[in-house]
């Protein structure tokens, strides 16, 4: 191995010190521990490599990188919550959670029934709960949902429950039901169970089914309560009890 | 559910944290612009948010970063110029022994000296400054033979050798340039 080759060889060698056991270096480095000259070209080049990895490090990133990015994933949130094998099991633990304490507490006198737009709804609901069909759009920001139904012409809740804006968000999708629109938002509650914010418009066919005050409604596992206010017709609904459900209200 | 997506959130940031100021150097040395260079960290940690969780191996996340935003740089320069073909050829001895005065030098010349290292030699080049990664890192995200890596550090170390030493000439500094070899044999 001439001197040129131990060069080539050692352009490849790390500053740090983390390849002084790679066989591949062995030779060339053993020949710079016999040669003085090529010994302080070597060094040369460490104190070199050492200069220029200092000084690329000192490069600073822009200011407001670090939240553009954060932001701008936070806004184009992937269908990776529901594809995860590991949320889906999470998912799973916390309906079967809700199923149970939902059948432990809820003592509600059952109401008849929920109307047509009610039922697409809590179906609508547990197709993106069960990975079955996808959010329109995804976000932590209930605010950012309710933003983009603006944009998107869906129907949209005027204003949160107070106890809803402080929950984080997980998507929201439009649908229709017998040519109504309908939007649904969905939130994380802190005990791991989810909650629905489901908004349509008054019509004929929905006017009927809800009044100015809430009114409660159990379906299956599904606590309800739906209200109308101005034009808007609104559900809020979870899978647990009623008590559950008042908190938000 | 919400432990779960905020442990997500939590690795994202950390590994955002972690990366994003690394992966904008790298940015920086390969594109136009400080613009450029954002926007192109920007879509490679967008890409890791919707396909990260592909990646088995956690331990090649840093990696899985830095290949995916060459790839996306390259894929950019495909729609703007063609790569022109670089021969490989030895490099002169002397060009390897050049060696600029580092207390003069600052990140801003040696980013810029860096970015006028030819394209082909300057990707390696970074890889093996800014994170350290090894010659078989870079051989693997780049996809070329280990030699091939090797002899691209060596060409590109002298390129920046040059550049920088050109820099100083022109500022007036004094510059210490060790005599190769085969000059100081010729002496002797």
């Amino acid at each position: 191995m001439d001197n040129r080759e131990v060069k080539f060889i050692l352009s490849a060698y790390r500053p740090g010190g983390q390849d002084a056991n790679d066989p591949r270096f062995a030779e060339a480095l053993e020949q710079t521990r016999r040669d003085p000259m090529l010994e302080r070209w070597f060094q040369d080049s460490i104190a070199f490599d050492t200069a220029v990895t200092e000084n690329l490090h000192a490069v600073a990133a822009p200011p407001d990188l670090r939240e553009n990015i954060l932001a701008g994933v936070k806004m184009s949130r992937p269908p990776l919550h529901w594809s995860h094998p590991f949320i889906k099991w999470a998912v799973a633990a916390a309906m079967i959670l809700s199923a149970t304490l939902g059948r432990l507490i809820w003592y509600e006198a059952r109401p008849a029934h929920l109307a047509g737009w009610q039922g697409e709804a809590l179906r609508t609901i547990s197709s993106l709960v069960a990975g079955q069909s996808k959010f329109d759009a995804q976000s932590h920001s209930g605010a950012d949902l309710i933003a983009w139904l603006k944009t998107n012409r869906g129907p949209v809740v005027e204003r949160l429950p107070k106890n809803l804006e402080t929950l984080e968000s997980l998507g929201c999708k439009t649908f229709s039901w017998d040519g109504t629109p309908i939007s649904v938002i969905c939130f994380m509650r802190p005990d791991g169970g989810l909650i629905h914010v489901v908004t349509t418009v008054s019509t004929p066919a929905t006017y009927r089914s809800a009044k100015a005050e809430p009114t409660f409604v159990r379906q299956g596992e599904w606590a309800t309560a739906t209200w109308r206010e101005g034009d808007r017709i609104y559900m809020l609904a979870l899978e647990g009890s009623g008590e559950q459900l008042r908190v938000y209200l | 559910m919400a432990v779960a997506t905020m442990h997500m959130k939590i690795d994202f940031e950390q590994l955002v944290d972690r990366q994003y100021a690394p992966l904008f150097r790298f940015a920086l040395s390969l594109s136009k612009s400080e613009a450029d260079a954002a926007d192109l960290t920007q879509q490679t940690l967008f890409l890791w948010a919707a396909k990260g969780h592909q990646l088995r191996d956690r331990s090649k996340a840093k990696s899985w970063l830095f290949t995916t935003l060459y790839r996306e740089f390259l894929g950019r320069r495909r729609h703007e110029v063609r790569f022109p073909k670089v021969e490989l050829g030895e490099v002169p001895e002397e060009e390897m022994s050049i060696s600029p005065n580092m207390n003069t030098l600052d990140s801003g010349m040696v980013l810029e000296a860096l970015r006028e290292v030819e394209e082909l030699f300057r990707t390696s080049l970074t890889l093996f400054y800014l994170e350290q990664f090894s010659y078989q890192e870079i051989a693997d995200m780049l996809e070329v033979p280990i030699g091939t890596v090797m002899s691209r550090l060596s060409r590109g170390k002298a390129q920046l050798r040059q550049r920088l030493f050109s820099k100083e000439e022109t500022l007036g500094n004094k510059v210490v340039s060790f005599q190769s070899e085969k000059r100081r044999e010729s002496y002797g």
